[in-house]
Formats: structure tokens, sequence, C-alpha cells
């Protein structure tokens, strides 16, 4: 069944037409062309799909968008503000936290998710907060490099 | 060892050129590329792990309702494969299905939903054959021949022999043997494959978008299974999700999706989920590698013999270069004079193996560090004492013709040591905790490539226009590990500009010139060094424009700061656009470009096969690894990693970092978690649950050293720097485990399971020495 | 490969009440809280179903709350909130443990309380694709005929892999059930049978609204076998609940999960006594969990493995719940 849901994505408010069975993600990708919200596996194991849901981030691909009615979604798109990088985009840029930049979405998200309700964070709450994400070019050692140094520039 | 240059743009940190793109989410990889017009692909695979096609029938999935191509082995006569010599896969199988996972038939339809009904209406029929899973099985007498020109189900067997390895033994000291099993690991690249292809019916022209690494090979393999010439087809590589090597090679999804693309008359995409990523593999064989060394009493290396056998799967693929690098680099590590090889690439009914991170040498290196730690405290050698001694002095060629122009394999050994204060801890540390290190190296690219054509290995186009800013063309693939920002670095350090006014196009076929691709780490090497014979020939053009306006001599020019200047001179210094527009007005736009060709002293011994391992440079690496193992559960907690790399000269030390600890990383999971498993021949490990890629919770604190030897044939003196360090960590590791608690590992991975078994083991193997 | 989903109508009741009539409404009706477990099993093709009932609008369920009676815990909780809750973090540190030892960070933002505890079994051959399991003749589980893991048996050897149920069953936990025929409560380790495809006691169109545990003083915490360090559903779990006795003297109520279709809560150890050996008990307590689990192939790490594994946390868990 259809049924039009009413969502909030990056800031904009949109009435889409949704099948109840559609994935978050594909909403994402598909309807809105969001695409930066990746998918890296068959279903909530590897975190690229991570995105913002009223604040909290989660994977989207295990997600259903008519369940998200009246949500607000943010993505890796929405994190930049006229053309300016967040901090976080900023530090994983500068510090090589991406390198093929496959997994660097959903990780910046889980990494945002983190800072807003823990801005100084040790490199423990840091591990924590990015379990659920994958990466397999960095060995994670500058990712929490970066996170950290988002942390440090964040006012 | 020279100085390393002091450059403006090479030698300093910079974020990668395309890094905006991939934080932003605007990097575009192919699976982005689906449009609403595009057809949805999808894979019919075979359900049995050996058998005849009996029958293939079509005739319902086609007649569905938006079904628009239905495909199969009949579609495409051609055999392909990425050796020209070893070409025995189809990219749907004809005759006969030789793993659980062959692709049979694919189907094009306007939706996901149909296509899957499609794949479910296809008739297969199949006359299951006996299958073999481990080379023993294959190589049994009797056994079901997998390839019927292959007896024994041998794809390739090597036997190699430099020195006197007999003499070397007989003079050793001590002589030991071990055999080392090493499970088989797979890329798990983040991006699941995909390709997006278009077929204009009306001119008869293919375009196919690929997560490829090589898309000169897939252009050309694409060419010979859709008998189209090559210029009615252009391969475009977007930003690629990772490769590691699982993308060295045309894969099957890419040509069938150029098959439906053609059957249909439209735009198809093929996405594979992660299952079928995973059984599309091409990882690092399960191996099992069978190691004696003779040590003399300082421990010097006075012979090593060894025995590979690889269970390859069921193509060819890249088995027999594997099976060739596991021997050849033996040597170019360490002095060793007398070297006995056999290798055996065996034919198994899973899916095909390929090449991998440090293809072909992480098992054999792994066990040869291992062996040789054990040996050094046989001896009461320290492990650092045993590899110093053994040390290589460059120049030098190996016994196996090996050319080694650069070694800082020294330094490494100094600064690992140093970092991790080895001497005041090694042998000290508390209960359950221990050190270990090892040494490993890797080529800068083969110095013979895969399809010889006689042209040179690189080729790098640069464009100046009036608008001043430099384009630089190159058909290398960045997977991610930053060639495309070492091929701005180093057009920007030949022409003293900024980084800002170069744009770099890669990719396009119909657009840059030919490139080999990613793999073997070449690109550094090869397409580094001709960015920097490109970029001298425009700055030539640049520097005789600004010589004629400035009155002066060339070789009185210099570059710098964006200007053109005579140094000490007293005219003021040419804004480099002014002198581009001066160079422009001679010739209109500038295009130039520059070659690199591998020296013929680097291309390896005259022996069968011995051109694989040859290479202008090894990488060098040492490591550290500290661990924890808890002896109730058997689990490993990897606390720290001391790093150095030998990498020639960092042109952007920051992604130089990177790649190391990515390597270092890479070799952990190898050691300590993943590894594929089947249950008669059906993958139980294809999804990122059971195949273990080490989450950001347990991945430890990699503490990274640049090493500089500046190789004399290196771009700026650069080598390799992504693969050298990953087959160092697994024999690190073991040996810290052994230093720990005393176990001397002969398995990878470490997983708990395994390592309280070896325990138990070892236990009452003591028990029973203490009662007896 | 994944599967496009099935065709379903979304139902939201915003009560219990009305949650129990929408299940009511189709034979096939599913529940559905989290989603964490239930969308991954449908995108294998294991889910098949007319009508989804989504619990996220049921306020009444999300309720946390501790006060004189205990701790109360609406099964629409999510693993999140409750780790993050106060009350459970001074006093159910297992409860806590275990929450936080759930998949990832994004899982547990959105995976409920009541989800976990019925979580969908586990094993090899069942979560796996539709091509796979096809390939493989299906299992007792799902279409097939055959247990792959026992096939001379004749039930599902499937594991259960919730991390929470053996935390909350060492605090004895007491689950309320609503369903047409009203309100009941049971011990929460009435809820489950040793059956892997039929693990869970709950009658048709009943639905698990809260979970009720007494004030506790004990010491209790949650360990857990697994290869890394987050993602890894257990290979094997156990949680203890430590009370005091006479000063030297403690008693000791342990559950498991993982090692079998259901968790598992322990008869057992008889108490430590002052004098006794203190190794002599933890040794003992190792082997009477060997002895009371029975892990099954239904993961690639070994059973016997997991036994061993899981009992020597249990008796080290125990240990520094006395010393710590």
């Amino acid at each position: 069944m259809k049924r039009i849901v009413s969502l909030v994505v990056n800031g904009q408010q949109f009435e889409d037409a949704v099948d109840d069975n559609m994935l978050l993600i594909d909403y994402l990708r598909e309807i809105r062309r969001l695409t930066g919200v990746k998918r890296g596996c068959d279903g909530g194991e590897c975190g690229a799909c991570t995105v913002l849901v009223d604040g909290r981030a989660r994977p989207s691909c295990i997600t259903f968008a008519s369940l998200c009615d009246g949500s607000a979604i943010e993505t890796i798109e929405g994190q930049a503000r006229n053309g300016r990088l967040s901090p976080l985009q900023r530090a994983f840029h500068e510090n090589l936290g991406a390198q093929c930049g496959f997994c660097t979405p959903g990780m910046i998200m889980a990494a945002e998710a983190l800072l807003r309700r823990t801005p100084d964070p040790d490199d423990d709450a840091i591990r924590a907060a990015l379990g659920g994400n994958l990466c397999r070019c960095t060995g994670y050692v500058k990712i929490i490099g970066s996170v950290r140094a988002a942390a440090a520039a964040s006012p | 060892m020279r100085e390393p240059l002091k450059g403006h743009a090479a030698g300093r940190s910079v974020a990668l050129i395309d890094g905006i793109e991939k934080v932003t989410g605007r990097a575009v990889y192919t699976a982005d590329m689906e449009t609403p017009d595009c057809l949805v692909g999808r894979i019919l695979r075979s359900p049995v792990s050996h058998g005849r096609i009996v029958r293939i029938d079509t005739a319902r999935a086609a007649a569905l309702e938006g079904v628009l191509a239905v495909v199969t082995g009949a579609d495409c006569p051609h055999s392909y494969g990425v050796i020209p010599i070893a070409m025995n896969e189809y990219p749907l199988a004809r005759g006969k299905v030789r793993y659980r996972g062959e692709p049979v038939a694919a189907v094009a339809a306007r939706d996901a939903r149909t296509a899957e009904q499609a794949l479910e209406l296809i008739e297969l029929e199949i006359e299951e054959l006996a299958a073999s899973y481990t080379p023993e099985q294959s190589r049994a007498a009797g056994a079901e021949l997998l390839h019927d020109d292959k007896p024994g189900n041998i794809e390739r067997e090597v036997h190699d022999e430099f020195g006197d390895p007999a003499a070397g033994f007989a003079a050793a000291a001590l002589v030991r043997e071990a055999t080392f099993k090493c499970a088989e690991v797979n890329h798990a690249q983040m991006e699941p494959h995909a390709a997006l292809a278009e077929y204009d019916v009306s001119r008869d022209r293919l375009t196919l978008h690929s997560v490829s690494q090589v898309p000169f090979y897939l252009h050309l393999t694409l060419a010979r299974c859709l008998d189209l010439d090559t210029s009615r087809i252009r391969v475009l590589t977007p930003f690629v999700g990772g490769g590691f090597g699982a993308r060295t090679e045309t894969l099957n999804f890419e040509i069938i999706a150029a098959l439906l693309a053609r059957k249909a008359g439209a735009r198809v995409m093929l996405r594979l989920s992660r299952e079928e990523s995973f059984l599309t593999h091409r990882g690092r064989p399960d191996t099992e590698v069978s190691l004696k060394i003779g040590l003399a009493k300082d421990g010097r290396i006075t012979a090593v013999q060894c025995q590979v056998v690889m269970s390859g799967g069921a193509y060819a693929g890249y088995g027999l270069v594997t099976i060739l690098y596991a021997g050849a680099l033996l040597h170019g590590l360490y002095h060793t004079p007398a070297v006995k090889y056999d290798g055996y690439r065996v034919y198994t009914n899973h899916p095909p193996c390929g090449a991998m991170r440090g293809h072909g040498t992480v098992d054999v290196r792994h066990a040869f560090e291992c062996l040789l730690d054990r040996m050094a405290r046989a001896l009461g050698l320290d492990p650092f004492a045993v590899r110093r001694v053994n040390f290589l002095g460059a120049p030098t060629t190996t016994a196996n013709g090996l050319l080694v122009n650069s070694y800082g394999l020294p330094e490494c050994l100094d600064k690992v040591e140093a970092a991790s204060d080895w001497r005041q801890r090694a042998g000290r540390m508390e209960a359950g905790r221990g050190l270990g290190m090892a040494c490993s190296h890797y080529v800068s690219g083969a110095a013979k490539p895969v399809h010889w054509t006689g042209e040179p290995h690189a080729v790098v186009a640069m464009k100046l226009d009036f608008d001043g800013a430099v384009t630089v063309l190159t058909g290398a693939s960045d997977i991610g590990q930053g060639s495309t920002t070492m091929v701005a670095l180093a057009a920007a350090e030949i022409l003293g500009i900024d980084l800002g006014r170069i744009r770099v196009v890669t990719n396009d076929s119909a657009i840059t010139p030919k490139d080999n691709g990613s793999y073997s780490s070449r690109v550094t090497f090869m397409v580094g060094n001709a960015a920097i014979e490109a970029a001298r020939a425009l700055r030539a053009k640049l520097v005789a424009a600004a010589a004629k306006k400035l009155d002066a001599n060339p070789d009185d020019i210099e570059c710098a700061g964006e200007t053109f200047f005579v140094p000490g001179g007293s005219q003021s210094a040419l804004p480099f656009h002014d002198v581009a527009l001066a160079a422009l007005a001679e010739e209109g736009t500038i295009t130039v470009k520059g070659t690199f060709t591998c020296p013929p002293e680097a291309q390896g011994g005259k022996h069968r096969g011995g051109a694989v391992g040859s290479t202008m440079g090894f990488s060098y690496a040492a490591q550290v690894v500290e661990v924890a193992v808890d002896v109730e559960t058997g689990r490993i907690t990897v606390e720290k990693v001391w790093a150095a790399l030998d990498c020639g000269f960092a042109i952007n030390p920051l992604a130089v970092e990177g790649q190391i600890e990515g390597s270092v990383w890479m070799g952990m999971g190898q050691a300590l978690c993943e590894e594929t498993r089947y249950t008669e021949g059906l993958a139980i490990h294809a999804n990122l649950l059971d195949y273990r890629v080490p989450t950001i919770v347990e991945s430890p604190e990699i503490e990274v050293q640049i090493v500089e030897s500046i190789d004399p044939l290196g771009p700026f003196g650069a080598k390799e720097a992504g693969e050298g360090a990953l087959s160092g960590f697994p024999p690190a590791l073991v040996n810290a485990v052994a230093d720990a608690i005393g176990l001397e590992a002969d398995f990878l991975p470490l997983t708990p399971d395994r390592v309280l078994d070896a325990l138990i083991k070892a236990r009452r193997a003591a028990r029973r020495k203490a009662a007896s | 490969m994944s599967n496009a989903l099935p065709d379903f109508d979304l139902l939201r009741p915003q009560s219990v009440e009305e949650a129990v009539a929408a299940l009511q409404t189709s034979p096939s009706a599913r529940l559905c809280a989290g989603g964490t477990d239930l969308i991954v099993n449908m995108r294998h093709g294991l889910v098949e179903l007319e009508t989804l009932v989504d619990l996220g609008a049921v306020v009444a369920m999300k309720r946390l709350e501790a006060d004189a009676a205990g701790l109360h815990i609406g099964a629409g909780v999510t693993l999140r909130d409750l780790a993050e809750s106060e009350a459970v973090s001074e006093s159910y540190t297992a409860i806590r443990q275990a929450a936080l030892a759930v998949a990832g960070p994004g899982h547990r933002a959105v995976a409920t309380v009541g989800g976990n505890l019925c979580l969908e079994t586990r094993c090899l051959y069942y979560n796996q694709s539709h091509w796979w399991r096809k390939a493989n003749d299906f299992c007792l589980k799902y279409r097939g005929e055959t247990c792959h893991v026992a096939p001379t048996g004749n039930r599902c050897r499937a594991a259960f892999c919730g991390d929470l149920a053996p935390a909350l069953m060492v605090f004895g936990a007491k689950i309320e059930i609503a369903g047409p025929n009203g309100i009941r409560r049971i011990a929460l380790p009435d809820l489950y049978r040793e059956d892997g495809a039929d693990h869970l006691t709950l009658a048709a169109c009943e639905i698990i609204t809260a979970i009720h545990i007494a004030p506790s003083k004990a010491k209790s915490g949650y360990a857990k076998v697994r290869i890394r360090g987050a993602i890894d559903f257990p290979l094997a779990g156990v949680a203890i609940a430590c009370e005091r006795g006479s000063p030297s003297a403690r008693s000791f109520r342990i559950a498991v999960t993982g090692t079998n279709s259901c968790p598992l809560l322990l008869d057992g150890p008889a108490p430590l006594a002052d004098g006794d050996d203190p190794d002599a008990y933890f040794g003992a307590l190792n082997k009477l969990v060997q002895k009371a689990v029975s892990p099954q192939r239904t993961t690639t790490t070994g059973a016997h493995y997991r036994r061993l594994a899981v009992a020597a946390l249990a008796a080290r868990l125990a240990k520094e719940l006395v010393d710590g």
C-alpha cells in the first residue's frame, strides 16, 4: 500500500507517496536522489547507510520510510551549509579520514550524532559510537583522529 | 642515502584533491548512476558445485511482462581471463558449472521484482558431478577434473631452485621445518560490485561504467566477449569504493551487464548484493606453506626450501601469477643465497581466487617470519638481530634475478625497535602480554605487464590552454589510495604551481591515455614517473616562452611560486598565466605527454616465470605488535602496533601514512578474525556478520613512521606504500602470541576457538611429556 | 541476493488494545518494533506477511520507571534508553552491559527490549539468502525437511541470540503479555521453549508489553563471547547476579544465551559458603555451566569452543562479582 508521508529531509519539508515496504535508504536514494547514502551490505551489517532520524544515527537500510513519517532526516548532503563543510566534514577531509570514501557518509553521520551529545569525546567514546560502521581502507586510525580534530575545532 | 627532496608540493602532506566529494556525499560511485530509465539486471547462479548443464530453458522468463532480455552462456561463446595463456572462464557458464554461485543466466527487467520473478522462471537442469573442495581432494587419484586440459586438477606447478640449497642446509647450524595453514580471505571492499552498461543500437556502441581497478583490461575483455571492435567501446570508472585486488581483472558481472544491455538495447544497472560480491571473490587462496630454513650460528640464512599449495577455486584468473609470486618473493627481503621452491596451484570447486593486497607473498612471508623468529629463539638470538645479520646491500640482484636498487629495511628496524621500546620491554612483559615483530616487502609494480604490447608501462597527458589551467589526463584508477592526488602533486612540483591550478581527469577510455590499472602497487612508480616526464615537457615549452620574454637563456630560467624568473636577475618574475599565454601564442593549445618504461634490468630473471616478482623497486617494512592473550577464552587483543615502511620518498606523507595504517590493519584482519567458510562449496561467510571485518572497537592504535631510501628510479625517489606492510602483521602477531603465552601457532586466523583449541592441545602434550 | 521486499499493509496502532486488534486482522500479521531483526529477515525472504503492525506509536509501551516496586521496563523502550537509564545503571549492571553489547549504536537507538526478547533464533543455514537456502534444500526452520545442524534430530537447533534475556532473567524478571484474552504475567523463562523453529510460547496475537523486575541489591554483570568488539551476535553470553549472605557467603543466579534455542536460567549453583575454597568453587561453577549448555553447529565458530568460553567467562564474572 502507498501512503503519503511527510518528512523533513535536510531541513526541507517533503510530502511523498511511499510504499509501505519502502526502505528509508531507497526513499533517500531513489526519490530524493541523495546517493550519498551508501548501500554496503544486504542489511544492517556495515553502517554505510547511516543517517540521522530525529538526531539519532541509524542504518537507513533497516528502517521503513513510512515509519519515519513526521521525522526529521539528516544525510551527508545536508551537512555543509552554503557550501562550507561541517567541522566533521572538514576534519575527515583534512586528516584523511576518508580514503575510498564509501563508508565516509555513514561514518560522518554516526560521528555527528556523537558530537551533538558528547562534544568532547575520548577515544573510547568515539570507538563506541562508531562501532557499527565498518571501514576497509583506513584501519580507523585517521577516522578517530578526524573525529578528535572535529571536536577540537567545534566551537 | 640521498637527501630527500624538499619540494613545495611533493613531500608535503595534503588532503586528497578529490576528498571534498567524498565527505559531502557528492562522490558518484557506479551504483549511484542508476536512473529511472535503467533496467535492473539480476543473475541466476549455479546451485551446485560441479555439474554438466543439461538444459537451460529461459522461454518462460523471457515471456514475463517487463523482462527485456535474458542471456545465458549461449550468448557469449568467448572465454576470458586476465592471463592471456589461461583464459578458461565464461561470463555465463557454458557446458559445465564449477562452483556454487557461478553465473548461469541473467535477466534485465523493468524493476527488481520482475527480474527476480524471471530468475525463478528459468528452468535449469544440471547433472551433478563429484566436487573437490580441497587440494587434497582435487589431486587424489580419480578425482573429477574441473578442466579437461588440466590433469590432476593442477592449474600450475612451479619448481625453481637458485643457489645450492643442499649445500646450504648441510652448512647450517640449525635447520627447522614447519607447515603453516592460512585460511582463504576476501577483500571485502566496502562498495559492493556494480556495473552500468548502455548499448546504443543505432551506432553499435557500448558504454560501460564499472568499479574496475583495470578499465583497460576490462575494455579488451568486453571487445573479445562481445565480438566488438575496441573502438566501439567506451569504459569509464567513476569513484571506486575500494579494491584491494578484487577488481584487478575483468569480472563476470561486467561482461554480463554489457551482454544484457546489448540484447535489451538499453541501459542496464547490474548491482550485486554483498553476498554476490563475496561469491565473485578473487580473494587470497587457502594456502599451505611447508617451509624449511637453515641458519648459521650467527643467524645468517644458509638455505630455504618452501612448498606452497594453494586452493585456487574453479578458474584460472590470476592463479599462475599468485603461485609464481609466492616463490619469487621468498627473495628480495633478506640475503637468501639458496632457495628451492615448489608451488602447486590447484583447482577446487569454490569461487575463483585472485589477487589480493600483498598478492602472492602474504602467507609465505607469514610462514617465513614465524619460523625465523622461532629459530632465532633456539639460537639465543634477538628477533631484530637475526634479521639484521641477513640484510641485503643495495644495489644488488637477488638469486632469482630481482633488482634491489634501494633498501631502507635497516632504518625501518631501528625505528620500530626504538618506538616500541623493544630492548627494555621484550621478554619482560607481564603474564599474557607479549611483543612480536616481523619484516616484509612488496613490489612497486610488476616490471612486465600482464598484456605485453611493447608500449610504455604508463602514459600521462597534460593540456594547457587559454585559461591557464593545467589538465592532467590519466587512466590510473584512484580506488581510494590517492593516486589522483599523487599525479597532481607530481605536476605541481615540476611546474612550480599551486594544486588549485591543476585538474586531473581520470579513467575515461575516450579521453584519458590507456593505463594498465591500479594493481601490484604500480601507479605511484610508473604513472608518477610518466607525470613527471609530462610536466617536464610542459615546463620546457613554458621556460622557452619565458626565456623569450625575459630575453634570457632557457637554462637560466627557474619556475616556482607560479612564476618564471632568472635567479638573481634584475627583471621581475613573470606570472605563470602570462607565460602560458606567450607559449600558447606559438602553437595554440599545448598538449604534452610523458611516458614511463621499465628498464630491462628490472624485468627479472630469464627462467620460466622469472618476470613475476620483478619490479623497479621494493618497499620494505618492519613492525612490532603488542598483544594481550586471554588464555581462558583464547581471545587476543592487539594493544598497539608500531610500523615503519620504506616507500623511497613520500610524495604525500599523509596518504602514505593512511596506506600503511590500512595495510597493517588489513593484515590484522587476516591474522585475527577474517576467513571464508564453505559447506559443500556453499559460502557461509558471504555477509559482513560472518565475514568479520574488524570493527573500530577492537582496532588498535597504529604508530607509523616513514623511511625514505630515495630509490634511484622512483618518481622523486618514491616506491610503493600500500601493500608492503600487510604481510608483516600476521607473523608479528603470531610471534607476539608466542612471547605472551609460549604458543607457536601454525594457523591463520588466530580466532579465539583455534587459539583455545591449540592451548588445550599444548597443555595435554605438556602433561603427557611430564608424565612420561 | 537480497530480495525485493514483499508487499504488505502497515498498521500503526496507538495503544496496546489497538495493537492486539491489528494483529487479529490477518493470520500472517507480524509485529515490528525497531525492525532491526525483522527487516533483515524480510530482505532475506524469510518473512511472509500481509500485514505489518508497527508498535512505534504505542506510547504506553515506552515507559521506563523505577520505584519502590522495582523496575518497570516498557517493551518499546529502546536498548539505548535502557542502557542510559540511571536506575538501570545504578542497580542492574548486567542489564546495562547486555543492552550495550547488542550490535552497534545505530541498532540500539531503535531496537527495543521487547524485540530483543523476541529475537528470531539464528543459524548459519537459516540466515542466508533465498538463493542460498534453495541451493541447500531449505531447512527445518523454514520450508525444508531437514535440520542441517543435526540432520538425525527432529527439531530445529537454531540458537537464541538475544543479549538481554539472560540479564533480565537473573533478576527474576516477569513479563506482561497482552492478548485477545486480556493481560497475563509470566516469569521470563516461561516465554521460551527449546525449539529453534518455535522458540516463543506466545499465543497468537499476543504482545509483550512490559517487563517487571523486583528491587535488587545484587551485584551483576554480563559477559559475551564474541570475536569482534561490536556488531556480532553473541556466540554465547552469560549474565550473573550475585547476592551477599554472611561475610563471605554469596549466592549466584546464572543465565546463558546463544548456546541453545532459548536462553537458559541455570539451576544452581549452591551458594558459595564461608570457608569454601574459592578456586574449587569457581572451577565447579565453570563445569556446571559447561554441562548446562548445548551449543550446536549454528555458527561458523565451533560449538565446543562456545561451551568452554561461556563457562570460563561465567566463572570469571562470578569471581569478579565476589572480589570486586
